[in-house]
């Protein structure tokens, strides 16, 4: 029986790491809410358990489970030493690249999306000032037209001055 | 040297002849029944601003005519307006002041009783750089209709040659300024509370 290695991931948050699975050719991954055991290529449990797994028959032929154990600190990849040629260092590091692509992309997605609400808040707080200045604005030239007086209008950008005037010396 | 402000506004039809930064000073010791601005009486209130400063803010206003000092009781304030007042008028800029004590009390602030409220002993040195001098208090028995005046007891007086009563003729009585966020309203307006509800 051959042994489990087991090394430390950077990974926190189960739906970067499956995109970043699915990104490397894994589109067929288990997530589980409680750890599950581990198979090996001869279709018995290890002694090892992981809540993200990726079965073997999607690994290789002669391949065991591979898995991810959610830990305190981030995912936790787990590999029989048998696969950890192919699932190493240099595959690990292509999987954090991933990761932290898919999380940059996440945090873009979310950065243009709050953008898009704060101008859409924007827009819709500029229509409520004009709608504002225009009732005021029709309320002094009703007031001024009704008690004899002349209004004088100047604008700059969203402000609006009335001048108004009656006197005649 | 520094000023206690309590607003102002960058352009104003309102407050004189042609158009004018109007600055409302903060702090009045006359206190006027029925004035429209007691909020400015608390000479603690509003915000200190280094005189130069207040200079480069106005001097950044293109295209006004002059300033306009009001208040508030700018002539408590004299000694600390004086290097705000000479700079702007050296760039150009007229000068129209409001005071609530009489022409008189200006020109003899120094000698003025200690027990009333009395302008700051630089107040003669400020009314030579003035072009247009509104003097009184507001009387509201008197309220009146007069350009640049509340009241019939207050006076103004032409200091210079550079305006008459002339540039005063098509004066507004009010102007509103209007942005969404703040809506004011300045001038002498006969019947203010109508044009209030307006824009309240």
């Amino acid at each position: 029986m051959s042994a489990y290695v087991t090394l430390p991931t950077p990974m926190i948050e189960t739906r970067h790491l499956v995109g970043a699975l699915a990104d490397l050719g894994f589109s067929e991954v288990e997530v589980h809410e409680e750890a599950v055991p581990l198979v090996g290529y001869e279709g018995w449990e290890r002694n090892n358990s992981a809540h993200v797994v990726i079965r073997r028959k999607y690994v290789g032929r002669a391949s065991n489970d591979l898995g991810f154990l959610r830990t305190p600190t981030g995912f936790r990849l787990i590999v029989s030493e048998y696969d950890r040629p192919r699932f190493g260092e240099e595959w690990l590091k292509r999987l954090r690249e991933r990761y932290a692509a898919r999380e940059a992309e996440e945090a873009e997605r979310i950065r243009r999306s709050n953008e898009a609400r704060r101008r859409a808040e924007e827009a819709r707080r500029a229509e409520e000032r004009r709608k504002l200045v225009e009732a005021q604005r029709r309320a002094v030239i009703e007031q001024a037209r009704k008690r004899g007086y002349r209004i004088e209008e100047l604008r700059e950008g969203e402000r609006v001055r009335l001048i108004v005037r009656r006197r005649v010396y | 040297m520094r000023v206690q402000v309590a607003r102002w506004i960058e352009r104003s039809r309102a407050n004189g002849p042609g158009e004018r930064f109007v600055l409302w000073v903060q702090g009045c010791p006359i206190r006027c029944p029925g004035c429209w601005n007691p909020d400015t009486w608390d000479p603690s209130g509003g915000q200190t601003v280094d005189a130069e400063e207040l200079a480069r803010v106005v001097l950044a206003v293109e295209g006004i005519e002059g300033i306009t000092l009001t208040g508030g009781e700018p002539f408590v304030q004299a000694g600390g307006l004086l290097p705000f007042v000479r700079r702007v008028r050296e760039a150009g800029l007229s000068v129209v002041a409001f005071s609530g004590f009489p022409l008189s009390r200006l020109l003899e602030a120094g000698n003025a009783n200690a027990k009333e409220p009395r302008p700051d002993p630089a107040a003669p040195a400020l009314l030579q750089l003035v072009d247009l001098q509104v003097a009184g208090p507001y009387d509201r028995a008197r309220r009146a209709n007069l350009p640049l005046r509340g009241s019939s007891n207050q006076r103004l007086y032409f200091l210079t040659n550079r305006y008459t009563f002339e540039d005063l003729e098509d004066a507004p009585e009010l102007e509103i300024h209007l942005d969404g966020e703040h809506a004011a309203l300045t001038g002498f307006p006969a019947d203010t509370d109508e044009w209030l509800e307006c824009i309240s």
